[in-house]
């Protein structure tokens, strides 16, 4: 009796060891035969998902095991908490947004020059590779796609408002932002309607991409959001517009309903957006045309795909990566999803310039995107770019919600940048 | 060797207790004290995280918020539960059972989910409860923007999580009044609301305070709900108008790569709990020895 009540003890607490060690043990993991597994983190929008599969198809020692973490932010987070940890994936996606915060701190990811980036560098636009390239020089990560600039609107809408609906003639409308928001002042006089979905989106976020620089100078400690008269521009064309906005938040339920129906006219949307939309609101198919955004050309988005210093095969993950962002598959993802490559070969090939949308009733969208991309002016982003865009697009928000006043809503936001960059 | 078997047989807990449970707790005390990026590198600054905190009013409106969904979710869900309860008591009820039962289906659904829907009902353009009130000429209230009306719906969904979880502890209590004592009461003259107020409130007194005290320290730390309403973005909207406590830490810690900055609001939350749980045991010692 003595005996088993000492076996059960020892059991028990065996139980719990074993339950620890286990947590230790998770990960890695590569299977008996040979075979290799790659972990690849990824999110929303990306449209990968066939590369995934043919690569699956055609490499059959490589088993892909891809986790989607949802959105950018998620993405970043958890990647964040394991990279904390020791840990990571063998390819990690970092949305554009986070990689200035990522890769001020390049140990945590493997100096990509060291398995032959330098090789392959020169296939990509120029400053979309600086995006992946660390103060140090190391290259973190190797670019996605490329956001570029264009308008989204509504043909439908616009007719009945008694505008042009001919992309041509819509883009006429508007060399300004000023010119801008006067269509969109009478597009609300015919229709009671806001015609953009709302200023943080399609104002702010355009405006401020389209200078020479952003919230940075030319390096990390050269902040200069509180001077760059772009920035300021941005900013107060966002309060001016906010009369011919339908207040719809992005990426919210109302602005996925709003799509569909017709609560708004005219979106900013980078290359990547036209997927988003098309998949929100199948129903309204070619209902929609493409025109040219206001004044200047700007880059709004994309990821880069980085090796983290963990990662159990790099190499394996490079030739991944080199092959899924070959000038071939970015031009299969931009067909299959939209999402504009970055490899400027292609820009002047038959399958760019001849790529028409039907959801965007058959607009050029690959020779417009190349046109808008080709004429981007690179930006420096430094690591607290996202936290200082947050701030002050808060405040735009917050106005435009009638939550805060216009008078002195910018100095409201510069209160808010250097609280957030303190704390 | 005996004597050694109840702590072998205990040991699981105090291990894993020990490992995902105090080590984070006091590695926390510590991380606070240092900038600490947690990709990058560590240095050692004192208490100043604490008076960075106590100055930013980032802080001051997190516990606010937290404060105000607290009371606005805690208050009408024990009262809702304590009625519930007693209607769940009734013994005329037919199929009691299948009501009690089916009062743990919130708390058992994914919070995401219940999110989800309730963001969807309380939306501005084309939710049902703004449907409804616009049937009275009210609104449209745009509860993710106002700061009153976007409490009122992270507590609606704290209270829908949680009430059937009270419910049933006050039921359970319910059951073990004896039924001579409203007997006793219904002799004396006592009509069923001052039985209620007389018999079954006092008698329930132990387990009203330990809800109570429950719900505080839950309170304190809702987090899902305002990270899953706060989209894009940590911020808990555009004015930090239904940001809690645990959302500010969040997004200080794993948003901005500030972990010293938000274990220092951890730790200073991990106070506040121990400070009100403290005042709790106080106030409910006295309350018991009343009698």
């Amino acid at each position: 009796m003595k005996a088993k009540k000492k076996i059960t003890a020892i059991l028990a607490g065996g139980a719990a060891l074993a339950l620890l060690a286990g947590c230790a043990s998770a990960g890695g993991g590569d299977q008996a035969d040979g075979k290799i597994t790659l972990n690849v983190w990824t999110f929303g929008g990306m449209g990968l998902d066939e590369a995934f599969a043919q690569y699956q198809e055609e490499n059959p020692n490589i088993t892909l095991k891809v986790t989607n973490a949802g959105g950018a932010d998620e993405q970043a987070q958890s990647l964040t908490t394991a990279l904390a940890g020791g840990k990571g994936p063998d390819v990690a996606a970092i949305e554009i947004g986070y990689m200035a915060q990522f890769k001020a701190q390049p140990q945590n990811f493997i100096d990509l020059n060291t398995l032959g980036a330098e090789d392959i560098k020169d296939s990509f636009l120029d400053w979309r590779w600086e995006q992946g390239v660390a103060a140090n020089g190391a290259v973190v990560g190797i670019p996605t796609d490329v956001g570029g600039l264009a308008m989204a609107y509504r043909t439908d809408l616009f007719a009945a408002a008694g505008l042009p609906t001919d992309r041509d003639e819509v883009s006429a409308l508007w060399p300004t932002w000023d010119d801008f928001i006067k269509v969109g002042e009478d597009y609300k006089a015919a229709t009671g309607k806001g015609m953009v979905d709302n200023v943080s989106n399609s104002i702010y976020n355009a405006v401020v991409r389209q200078g020479d620089e952003m919230y940075y100078g030319n390096d990390e400690t050269d902040l200069v959001y509180d001077k760059n008269k772009q920035v300021r521009k941005a900013f107060d064309l966002a309060l001016d517009a906010v009369p011919i906005s339908s207040r719809t938040g992005s990426f919210s339920e109302e602005w996925n309903a709003g799509m569909n129906n017709g609560d708004f006219a005219v979106l900013a949307a980078p290359a990547w957006m036209t997927t988003y939309i098309s998949q929100q609101a199948p129903s309204t198919t070619g209902k929609w045309d493409v025109a040219a955004v206001p004044e200047d050309a700007g880059n709004w988005g994309g990821s880069q795909l980085t090796i983290p210093a963990k990662s159990a095969h790099p190499e394996e993950a490079f030739a991944f990566i080199q092959w899924l962002m070959s000038p071939e598959q970015q031009l299969a993802i931009f067909q299959a999803h939209g999402n504009f490559p970055s490899t400027p070969e292609l820009y002047d090939s038959a399958d760019i310039q001849d790529f028409t949308s039907e959801f965007f009733s058959d607009a050029p969208v690959g020779p417009i995107y190349a046109k808008s991309v080709k004429a981007i002016k690179p930006i420096y982003e430094g690591p607290q770019q996202r936290i200082i865009d947050t701030a002050i697009q808060n405040v735009i928000n917050q106005v435009e919600n009638g939550e805060e006043p216009a008078a002195g809503a910018w100095d409201a936001a510069l209160k808010n940048v250097t609280t957030a960059l303190k704390g | 060797m005996d004597a050694a078997a109840p702590y072998a047989y205990i040991a699981p807990f105090f291990v894993i207790f020990a490992v995902f449970g105090l080590f984070p707790t006091l590695f926390t005390f510590y991380v606070a004290l240092f900038d600490w990026n947690p990709i990058g590198g560590q240095t050692f600054i004192g208490l100043k995280n604490f008076t960075d905190l106590f100055s930013d009013e980032r802080f001051w409106n997190a516990l606010r918020n937290t404060f105000s969904i607290w009371v606005l979710s805690t208050v009408p869900q024990l009262i809702l539960a304590l009625f519930l309860a007693q209607l769940l008591n009734n013994v005329r009820l037919k199929f009691a059972n299948l009501f009690r039962m089916s009062m743990l289906v919130p708390y058992i659904t994914s919070v995401v989910a219940t999110t989800i829907v309730f963001a969807s009902l309380f939306g501005r353009d084309y939710g049902l409860i703004n449907g409804a009130l616009g049937l009275f000429g009210v609104g449209p209230i745009d509860f993710k923007a106002d700061t009153l009306a976007s409490h009122i719906l992270v507590s609606t969904m704290v209270l829908w999580r949680w009430f059937g979880y009270n419910t049933l502890i006050y039921l359970a209590a319910l059951q073990a009044i004896p039924k001579d004592v409203y007997e006793a009461a219904a002799i004396d003259g006592a009509g069923g609301f001052k039985q209620f107020i007389f018999v079954t409130i006092p008698s329930l007194r132990p387990v009203i305070i330990f809800t109570v005290v429950v719900s505080t320290i839950g309170g304190l730390q809702v987090f899902t709900e305002p990270l899953l309403l706060s989209s894009p973005g940590l911020t808990g909207g555009a004015g930090r108008q239904y940001q809690t406590l645990t959302l500010f830490l969040y997004e200080q810690g794993f948003g901005n790569f500030q972990f010293g900055y938000g274990s220092a609001i951890g730790v200073t939350l991990f106070l506040l709990i121990v400070a009100f749980s403290v005042i709790n045991f106080l106030l409910s010692r006295r309350i018991s020895s009343d009698d």
